[in-house]
């Protein structure tokens, strides 16, 4: 009846486990006690859970990937102190334990952390980037977020009920196979990620067809914002690399749960074949990454040095040529796994080409930089620590792209370390970039700047004090997920590492302090005017935040830097004072999809896990009759009256006026 | 919203492009799919007959076969999915090209990196023999 | 700090004043109709790569018969020939449905879409037929990664055939109870670009598997 599934499989014998789960679920139910009590769960269901509008789901993308931060950093915790005390000693986590939380780590880090970090960011900015008013699919905008967090949430499950994958961040095969890992573990890590890939996929998709087709007048290709230009590299990679990912997941799964043999030891399966599909996916996933922190960086390296990006069009190129050859670059994972000196020389030249554009980048935001008006404002902080930390992670990177040295350091803590150092330096430092940036323009009002900033240096700090560490350590020898060690030289580099973890903690302390004192303080803290930062695209010209439609009147672009050139226009002519004539507006009703959608995904996806096949039906059923339901509803659209628009923005022009009229005040 | 689907549409239209100029009869549309139907048949009906000939030379077998399936993908390209070089075209085209070069790029990269894998190492059959 | 300037354009039906602006001519977003194909037509490629996935394992793993049959002792050109047939057929008839629905012709609509929902179905029946017999003949997908490989890659295309079917069903009810409306109408063509993308991936599994797998 239950499959797999009995009492046994919770971890009454594990307290580290039990307790955390206990804490999160009341935490959990306190809000939601909360939430009820308070009366805010018809809002909550109306406005949010099934809103279909881009800016609210970006919204709850970002919120997503903050929750599943500190999951994260809490398993990243444990794994730095354990290493710091299990000098010849076993520390105070088991093995299988420890195993899980580093598995667990990189899995929500990388797939729940990241990933919806800078999706929520492209959901949130791209279309007011682009002058519309809302990505090309809203109602599969909200499937695809809503299957993320099913992922997450059957990730997080696995805390309490059985157990999560031993077998690191991607399972490699022999010991993922029902032979070494028997239990669910590996299950849960295989379904979460077929489930919430194939929200990635559907978000990929959205945001590709968004850019590439709904426009505004006049904005032509290279009139985009340099945002909008990483996105859609990014969203192509997405299209191209998890596909890679959903198909060689699902081979896994069947040699898993039919005995097939694709990456078997025995009866002809070839466990090289996984690694050779999993980097084919996992090096463009960097990429997919932290290309969209790139773009990040050029809007708030442009905007706080008051100028225009310097080599926008080279900007543009390099952005794209890391689109393509990050598909040429794969076998820099496997270096040390017997291909010979052709494909590896080949493989090691292209990786190291693909720092050149990146190269050009760094140089074009030192251009931008120079001779301007520089802001040290939170953002432009983190961008500036991130220039100066990704050289580092960068050119550790080109040392293991160099095959002969790739065969000392495969495997050990300097790889490690140089990962850590492009995905925190680079990715993590440009969601906190956009986050402090673009935080106005969603919620109307600044974040506070003095805890923004004690959060960066902390965050700074303890990222140079956690992972220069590590380095060395790796150049001693050290070798990864380590749950033990009696090498007594590696020892005071792990005290220190944990050390420097302490000052991560307090950055991510400040960070959640930074966003509840900004909440109490907001009245002091509004944007009234809609353009905190002094902006230079379409995003600044509507209000903060920005009505549901985002733009009264779809705006005209005439040139780069469109906002800018309406700035300079208006201050020329003083302010427009002719009205523009309104219109009634469509916009997508919201809908439940989503949410119902992937309610049936977690059933499924949860009865898979355990064998309980009558339930896995059942949740198939469910799904599909939910888009039924949607795809038989006869109105899919609501009109928002040419009064209300007009209403909407005389409000917001008048209180622009105003502030207009008092220079200094905003 | 309705005048797009008032006309038959274009015989020649991108997906959901809608005609612009020119009515296109319902004559003409189902001859498209008609020659593309004859086409196909041809060119699957080449396959099969080549793939168990002995009329030809045989290491080239492969070769045709393939170069009558790349023949056929783009005829199904052309008169089903109407994937075309028209100007308003242009981006179907270009995710085409990008999809067909990740394509590539993924099939031939795992079949020249999984055939030179065992470079470092001794096959599999040999080092059972060894441990026989 | 800022200065809090705010203005919209007018309409400038002549662009007069962007005199750079007649020349690049972007028009704004166009029809839904054209982004909803257009976003079909990328979920589409995203699909080919995760066939690419398939394929190149399976070209790797074409050896690995673990002393098992191979692909020349299994396959019948014939059956496979019969198959290509009716999705060749079903493609044209899928066609003829999408001309029909820009007519808003009912019927012919119902009868071209009945047809290729036989076809389809027949294609299936093929299909599970020598998956059947294959099993029968001890050379399942446990037996070997060759027959792993094979299983999975015909299969996938099977399945994606299988989830056409019941789109193709779901889309005639929907045009029974609600008739061409527009967002109707968008299904139907995203429904007939999966389908002919469905033979794009049929020729190449009847060239690397069958054909090429039968002559070498």
């Amino acid at each position: 009846m239950l499959g797999k599934l009995s009492w046994s499989a919770i971890p009454i014998d594990q307290p580290i486990p039990l307790i955390a789960a206990g804490v999160v679920l009341v935490v959990i139910l306190a809000v939601l006690a909360w939430v009820t009590l308070k009366g805010y769960m018809p809002y909550l269901w109306r406005e949010w859970i099934t809103s279909v509008d881009h800016k609210r789901i970006g919204i709850m993308y970002i919120l997503l990937a903050m929750v599943m931060l500190l999951r994260g950093g809490s398993d990243a915790l444990m794994i730095r102190v354990q290493q710091a005390i299990a000098y010849q000693s076993n520390g105070y986590l088991p093995p299988e334990h420890f195993n899980q939380i580093f598995s667990a780590h990189g899995t929500i880090m990388i797939f729940f952390v990241a990933m919806p970090f800078v999706i929520g960011l492209m959901n949130l900015v791209v279309p007011l980037q682009l002058g519309v008013r809302d990505v090309a699919f809203p109602t599969l905008n909200s499937v695809g977020f809503w299957l993320t967090a099913t992922g997450a949430l059957l990730v997080n499950v696995s805390l309490v009920i059985g157990e999560f994958a031993r077998t690191g961040w991607l399972p490699f095969p022999p010991l993922s196979e029902l032979t070494y890992s028997p239990g669910v573990g590996v299950d849960y890590y295989l379904w979460s990620l077929e489930i919430s890939g194939v929200g990635t996929l559907v978000a990929g998709i959205n945001l590709v067809t968004t850019v590439l087709k709904l426009r505004t007048k006049g904005m032509t290709y290279l009139r985009m914002p340099m945002f909008c230009w990483t996105t859609l590299a990014s969203s192509l990679l997405i299209v191209a690399a998890f596909p890679i990912l959903t198909a060689t997941l699902a081979m896994l799964i069947l040699d898993r749960y039919f005995g097939f043999h694709f990456f078997t030891n025995e009866a002809g399966g070839n466990v090289m074949m996984f690694m050779n599909l999993i980097w084919a996916w996992g090096h463009p996933e960097v990429y997919i990454l932290v290309l969209p922190a790139f773009g990040i960086y050029s809007e708030v390296v442009s905007t706080f040095s008051s100028k225009s990006l310097f080599g926008y069009r080279s900007m543009v190129l390099a952005t794209m040529a890391i689109c393509i050859i990050s598909f040429m670059v794969w076998l820099h994972h496997f270096f040390t796994m017997g291909a010979g000196p052709d494909v590896n020389a080949i493989f090691g030249i292209a990786s190291m080409i693909i720092a050149v554009p990146t190269g050009v980048k760094i140089y074009n935001w030192l251009f931008t930089m120079y001779g301007g008006r520089i802001r040290f404002a939170t953002p432009m902080l983190w961008s500036v620590g991130f220039m100066v930390t990704f050289i580092i992670g960068g050119l550790t990177g080109v040392l293991v792209a160099v095959p002969p040295a790739d065969f000392l350091l495969h495997n050990s803590l300097f790889l490690v370390a140089h990962f850590h150092n492009v995905i925190i330096g680079g990715v993590l430092f440009g969601a906190f970039a956009g986050l402090t940036y673009w935080f106005p323009k969603a919620f109307g009002f600044r974040l506070h700047e003095g805890l923004g900033k004690a959060a960066f240096w902390f965050s700074l700090i303890g990222f140079y004090v956690t992972f220069m560490p590590l380095y060395a350590a790796g150049l001693l020898g050290m070798t990864r997920r380590m749950q033990h060690y009696d090498v007594a030289a590696w020892r005071p580099w792990m005290i220190v590492a944990a050390i420097g973890f302490v000052f991560l903690t307090i950055g991510i302390v400040f960070q959640v302090l930074q966003i509840v004192v900004s909440i109490l303080q907001r009245e002091e803290l509004r944007d009234r005017t809609g353009d905190p930062w002094d902006g230079r695209s379409l995003e600044w010209a509507t209000s903060s935040p920005p009505p549901v439609f985002n733009f009264a009147i779809l705006p005209d672009v005439h040139g780069e830097e469109a906002y800018w050139a309406i700035k300079s226009r208006a201050k020329q002519r003083d302010l427009e004072k002719n009205e523009p004539h309104y219109e009634d507006i469509e916009m997508p009703r919201n809908s439940p999809t989503g949410f119902v959608c992937a309610f049936f995904a977690t059933v499924m996806g949860f009865a898979l896990i355990w064998h309980i096949w009558w339930m896995v039906a059942l949740g198939f059923v469910g799904a599909f009759a939910t888009f039924v339901v949607f795809a038989w509803r006869d109105h899919d659209e609501y009109v928002i009256p040419a009064a209300e628009v007009a209403r909407i923005d005389r409000a917001n022009m008048a209180e622009r006026r105003a502030l207009a009229s008092h220079p200094g005040s905003a | 919203m309705t005048s797009e689907y008032e006309r038959g549409g274009h015989a020649d239209l991108a997906p959901g492009e809608e005609s612009q100029d020119g009515e296109v009869s319902l004559l003409q549309r189902i001859a498209g799919y008609l020659t593309g139907l004859g086409l196909a048949i041809l060119l699957t009906a080449t396959s099969f007959f080549i793939a168990g000939t002995d009329l030809v030379w045989q290491p080239s077998i492969p070769v045709a076969l393939v170069v009558l399936a790349i023949a056929q993908m783009g005829v199904h390209l052309v008169f089903f999915l109407h994937i075309t070089t028209g100007p308003d075209n242009t981006n179907n085209v270009l995710a085409l090209a990008f999809g067909v070069l990740i394509v590539v790029l993924v099939i031939g990269g795992s079949l020249w990196i999984m055939a030179h894998l065992n470079h470092n190492t001794m096959p599999m059959d040999q080092i059972i023999h060894m441990q026989g | 700090m800022t200065d809090a300037a705010i203005a919209y354009p007018h309409g400038d039906p002549h662009h007069l004043r962007g005199m750079e602006a007649s020349r690049v001519a972007h028009a704004g977003p166009p029809s839904k109709r054209i982004v909803t194909g257009y976003g079909f037509w990328i979920f589409i490629l995203s699909d080919m790569v995760m066939f690419s996935a398939f394929f190149a394992t399976y070209a790797v793993l074409l050896g690995q018969t673990a002393g098992g049959p191979s692909g020349r002792e299994l396959f019948n050109l014939r059956n496979v020939a019969i198959e290509t047939g009716f999705l060749l057929a079903s493609s044209f008839t899928c066609g003829l449905a999408t001309i029909a629905a820009d007519y808003r012709n009912k019927t012919w609509f119902h009868l071209a879409m009945g047809v290729t929902c036989v076809f389809g179905l027949a294609f299936l029946a093929i299909e599970a037929r020598e998956f059947a017999d294959l099993v029968a003949r001890g050379a399942g997908p446990t037996r070997s990664a060759f027959l792993s490989a094979f299983f999975t890659l015909v299969g996938c295309h099977g399945l994606h055939v299988s989830a056409g079917e019941l789109w193709l069903l779901t889309m005639i009810a929907q045009v029974f109870a609600k008739g061409f409306r527009a967002d109707i109408q968008r299904r139907i063509l995203c429904f007939a670009l999966f389908w002919h993308a469905l033979d794009i991936i049929w020729i190449a599994v009847f060239t690397i598997v069958y054909l090429l797998g039968s002559a070498s």
